[in-house]
């Protein structure tokens, strides 16, 4: 059929039937789950280091409280990689363009840390707000800019994740319509085109474990302050 | 149809011993295509049955327009190319080290095992030792009951030596006591003897013999001559 720009990033549905719910939950069919063997199959044990290596990583700045924050941030990230990987296939819808999907990942995670932080220990977390060795006329004008980088941190966290995937996403489109135009009239330009399409996947991998990366990266820094 | 006559869920399915995961996954071509389709047709169209189904099909779907060709089918064609480029430069690696976890786990557990057989022969071959030693305690007995009758018999005679000095050393005094006194028995009587002699000599006698010895000397000297 004929796809124009903005197929790939509505919200997919089959005859009237939203299939988000597949979309967002398929990611999980393809880690099996370990079972009760021993000596596991070559995925089990791949992704079973996979997911030592990344909590381990993790959890190291942290100390025993939060550890309490391992499942989570450790799903966040298997589950982020996932779906950006995924969505880098052909005819492929990625939730992670939608901002309301980031958004409501980042919001609710970012404001437990924060309210962690208040209830715990309420002047180290506001103490956050001044950096050490500021000369004291500047003060006020600090606290109010440090606030307002603070609230902006789970917009930034969504918006990051959402801006990086959907321009990736759009670029490889456009990229690719512009060889499809050109076949027929300049073949050569056209395999240029192709050229750099082919490195922009690479980009676009790359891309995708990265920002999934950095999400739970800066979700588990917010925790460090806070915790 | 269900079979009554099966028991249904006798046992906790859970306990029971799992069967073994086959070795290898099922045989694949081109890595999405398993063996047995090409087995299924290979009866009725030979070898090039399927590559000549998948042709059909494919030009089936680009000439009917079922099978658009717009912008994604570019975009597929580089990630697929990206997806087997990684897939087959990097299996074997990935393969290799899924592999050499999983043995590395199996062998920490051999090498449990290894060491505790050893560690159990160990014990039993000192065990035989100490046996074997067991068996030799007798001659050790001897040569130490022997020991300690020799230095029961050389203590023995020491003592032996030690009474026998003694006992010679006391009959050595008696003798020294009897020899001082026929000594001084011998001494005295000469003494005695002499003395007796000297008093004996009347003053008579001795101008009678102080006068003969001096006729003597005469007598002498008439026939010796000094010498010069």
């Amino acid at each position: 059929m004929n796809l124009t720009f903005f197929d790939q990033f509505s919200s997919p549905s089959l005859l009237g039937i939203p299939l988000i719910l597949i979309a967002m939950t398929f990611p999980a069919l393809l880690i099996p789950s370990p079972g009760n063997r021993w000596i596991t199959s070559r995925l089990t044990t791949l992704q079973l280091w996979f997911f030592n290596l990344v909590t381990k990583q993790l959890m190291m700045p942290l100390d025993k409280k939060g550890h309490k924050w391992a499942l989570i941030l450790t799903s966040l990230m298997v589950f982020l990689l996932l779906t950006n990987l995924l969505g880098l296939l052909p005819y492929t819808f990625t939730p992670t363009t939608q901002l309301s999907m980031n958004l409501a990942l980042a919001f609710p995670l970012w404001l437990a840390t924060v309210l962690t932080g208040l209830r715990n220990q309420p002047s180290t977390s506001l103490g956050h707000l001044l950096p050490e060795g500021t000369p004291t006329p500047l003060i006020p004008a600090l606290i109010l800019i440090e606030t307002t980088s603070l609230l902006i941190r789970p917009l930034a966290l969504g918006v990051r994740l959402t801006a990086n995937l959907t321009a990736g996403h759009l670029l490889i489109q456009l990229i690719s319509t512009a060889t499809t135009a050109l076949f027929s009239t300049m073949p050569a330009i056209s395999l240029l085109t192709l050229l750099i399409l082919l490195l922009l996947t690479i980009l676009e991998v790359a891309v995708a474990m990265i920002q999934a990366y950095v999400f739970v990266l800066l979700l588990s820094l917010y925790l460090q302050e806070n915790i | 149809v269900l079979h009554t006559t099966r028991p249904l869920h006798t046992t906790q399915q859970g306990l029971a011993p799992l069967p073994p995961l086959p070795e290898k996954g099922g045989e694949v071509r081109h890595g999405l295509i398993p063996e047995e389709f090409f087995q299924f047709l290979y009866p009725k169209t030979g070898v090039t049955g399927p590559y000549m189904l998948g042709t059909g099909l494919l030009l089936y779907f680009l000439s009917k327009e079922i099978y658009v060709i717009n912008h994604e089918t570019v975009a597929a064609a580089c990630i697929l190319t990206v997806i087997i480029y990684g897939i087959k430069k990097f299996g074997p690696e990935v393969a290799a080290f899924a592999d050499k976890l999983n043995e590395e786990k199996m062998s920490g557990a051999l090498a449990m095992k290894n060491e505790a057989i050893q560690a159990l022969q160990t014990a039993i071959e000192k065990e035989k030792k100490e046996q074997w030693r067991v068996e030799g305690h007798s001659y050790l007995f001897d040569a130490k009951r022997n020991n300690i009758a020799m230095l029961l018999e050389t203590n023995y005679r020491e003592r032996l030596l030690m009474v026998y000095n003694e006992v010679k050393k006391r009959l050595d005094y008696q003798v020294a006591m009897q020899n001082l006194r026929r000594q001084k028995e011998q001494d005295h009587m000469i003494q005695w003897v002499e003395k007796n002699v000297v008093q004996s000599i009347t003053p008579q006698q001795q101008q009678d013999s102080i006068a003969k010895c001096i006729l003597d000397l005469k007598a002498l000297s008439k026939s010796a001559q000094a010498a010069v």
